[in-house]
């Protein structure tokens, strides 16, 4: 029975147009960003770093260079924003719309609705996790060779500016693995949406809300004097994804990472359940 | 089936129900009557437990919804004033997902009943190509759906035209009649109460201020027209006598408990009281409604007809 409500779930979530937004706009940024390296200059930079380390551009100016070039930006500033509007839409759009009363005339318990919503949100996150990282492979493929990954060092302990550099095998093993931990970061903030939104607020307020709290998490772990609290803020844990091109990969802080996340996005639940379960639902 | 005791609900500092006694009778068509605002869907919000009461024990089909909500709600369907569903999906998608909530229903059972409510063929429309009067039977396919032994309808005709209004009141017949549905109605449209019901709550500020049946709403204040030369002087006469204790400014009068219209005639005659005219005006629920609203202070005008 779980099955089935959670597949009505997946049914309207994926029924409305405005879930397929993160799709189409991953699609056009995607096609964008590698076009611009295919033709322009954009690639000189790369080319220039990988010279000057003695080391043959040819082989690391790649399919899969490119889509992780091109991951960055779309995974720190689109996915949050389209992983919270589903997330602060799948509770408070129901709530807003009235559907929700409907069927909380059902015996249904309201921690099982919400789990069964978290869940389809969780796959929502999952699935966008995945087509951006083989959407980007794919385009990138069109324009460029297969070969070598050249990934440079966003949020790791190493100098900034600094670069990893991976065979074709092992370059196509962390590509695929930082995608699979970036749905982690998509899942979570994804969490952070559904919690305000069961609360008693408008959709785009959860979304909003649920974005300001990550934003102002990111400002704070940018401050240079801050630097010793890192840890503290969960924007630093939702990079855990980048940290997989770093050379060695630091194993242990992903795996301590993904267990904080794990709390967070448990806590996330709970906030959310609590605040559901105490609400009067009227029209 | 349904049965609130002493049920209060508060909204910050406002009370929105108060000390509220209901009982609904298995098989009944019950109206719960009340201007908006009077209190009706947030009593309605606690039988489902939608909305939980500040006090006071809700049950519902020998439940107790608080304690056990799935069981209590397990046979109820339910419809309010605006039918709202996802516009996005079919009819019967619609009809899948409100149904698995409750328990898994079979392609045949959702047919049965798009069948009952007149919507075969339109099934695998998109719900946003709907009328709002398809909209409405949509809503009682889903109602229906699980098979319920009490139907709870929360202003149901809100938003449709006569003859929407007319094919929902035959439909509300009909499953009365035909599948034998407890149905609790409410509604501030007194005349649907007064076709459907065969026994009213009605609700003011919050309050229960009658609960009776409609022949008792009826009988709980009727007028009587009176035509003679000196009103004021006869009307006196009779409430010294205590065969009259109101009178509207129409010469309508109301009598005491216990008289009749044979004892004013004969008590104003012996007065010496000419007689021009005197009728018995047919009561209406109406009339009975509005009396209870004007009331006021819903105390002064409790008439529980159990009492």
């Amino acid at each position: 029975m779980f099955l089935i409500q959670l597949k009505h779930e997946l049914w309207k979530l994926f029924g409305k147009k405005r879930t397929f937004i993160g799709f189409g706009v991953f699609l056009l940024a995607q096609n964008v960003v590698v076009l611009m390296f295919r033709f322009s200059k954009a690639s000189t930079g790369i080319r220039r770093a990988l010279e000057g380390g003695g080391y043959p551009a040819a082989d690391f100016i790649t399919a899969e260079t490119i889509a992780t070039i091109v991951v960055i930006p779309i995974a720190y500033l689109l996915l949050p924003l389209y992983v919270a509007l589903v997330g602060g839409d799948l509770v408070a759009k129901e709530a807003e719309d009235g559907t929700l009363r409907m069927i909380l005339a059902r015996p249904v318990s309201r921690v099982r609705l919400l789990a069964l919503k978290w869940l389809a949100g969780s796959l929502f996150a999952l699935l966008l996790s995945v087509c951006l990282g083989v959407f980007g492979l794919a385009f990138a493929s069109l324009w460029f060779p297969q070969g070598g990954l050249f990934a440079t060092q966003i949020d790791g302990d190493g100098p900034r500016g600094g670069f990893s550099l991976f065979g074709a095998s092992e370059g196509l093993w962390r590509y695929t693995l930082a995608h699979l931990l970036l749905a982690t970061k998509a899942v979570s903030v994804m969490g952070l949406g559904f919690m305000f939104s069961c609360f008693n607020m408008k959709p785009a307020a959860a979304t909003i809300l649920a974005l300001s709290v990550l934003f102002a998490n990111g400002i704070l772990m940018n401050i240079p004097w801050f630097a010793d609290y890192k840890g503290w803020f969960i924007t630093h844990h939702l990079n855990l994804w980048q940290w997989v091109f770093l050379q060695p990969a630091p194993t242990t802080r992903i795996i301590e990472s993904l267990c904080l996340l794990a709390g967070f996005n448990v806590t996330f639940f709970a906030v959310g359940a609590a605040a559901f379960q105490v609400r009067d639902i009227k029209s | 089936m349904i049965q609130l005791a002493q049920v209060q609900k508060r909204f910050g500092a406002r009370l929105a129900v108060d000390a509220l006694d209901l009982h609904v009778p298995r098989g009944a068509v019950f109206g719960l009557l009340g201007h908006n605002g009077a209190g009706k869907s947030t009593a309605i919000g606690m039988l489902l437990g939608q909305v939980w009461p500040t006090a006071g024990d809700v049950k519902v089909c020998g439940h107790d919804v608080l304690r056990d909500r799935a069981k209590a709600l397990a046979k109820v369907g339910a419809i309010f004033e605006a039918p709202v569903f996802y516009d996005y999906l079919s009819g019967r998608t619609n009809l899948e997902i409100l149904s698995s909530y409750t328990a898994p229903t079979s392609p045949a059972r959702i047919r049965e009943v798009v069948a009952w409510v007149g919507l075969t063929g339109r099934e695998d429309s998109k719900v946003r190509t709907y009328s709002h009067g398809m909209r409405a039977r949509l809503a009682l396919a889903q109602a229906l759906l699980p098979g319920p032994d009490l139907l709870i309808l929360d202003e149901p005709t809100n938003g449709l035209d006569p003859e929407g209004i007319h094919e929902m009141r035959e439909t509300i017949r009909r499953l009365h009649a035909e599948l034998g549905l407890t149905i609790l109605l409410s509604s501030h449209l007194l005349s649907e109460v007064e076709q459907l019901c065969s026994r009213i709550a009605v609700m003011n500020q919050g309050k229960k201020v009658f609960d009776g049946t409609l022949a008792e709403a009826r009988r709980a204040q009727s007028w009587v027209r009176l035509r003679t030369s000196d009103l004021g002087a006869a009307v006196a006469e009779l409430r010294a006598a205590k065969l009259v204790v109101a009178e509207r400014d129409d010469g309508a009068i109301a009598l005491a408990e216990g008289a009749a219209t044979s004892d004013v005639v004969r008590r104003l005659v012996e007065l010496g009281f000419p007689v021009h005219e005197i009728a018995t005006e047919k009561p209406t629920l109406e009339d009975f409604y509005l009396s209870l609203m004007r009331q006021g202070t819903p105390d002064a005008g409790r008439r529980t007809a159990e009492a």
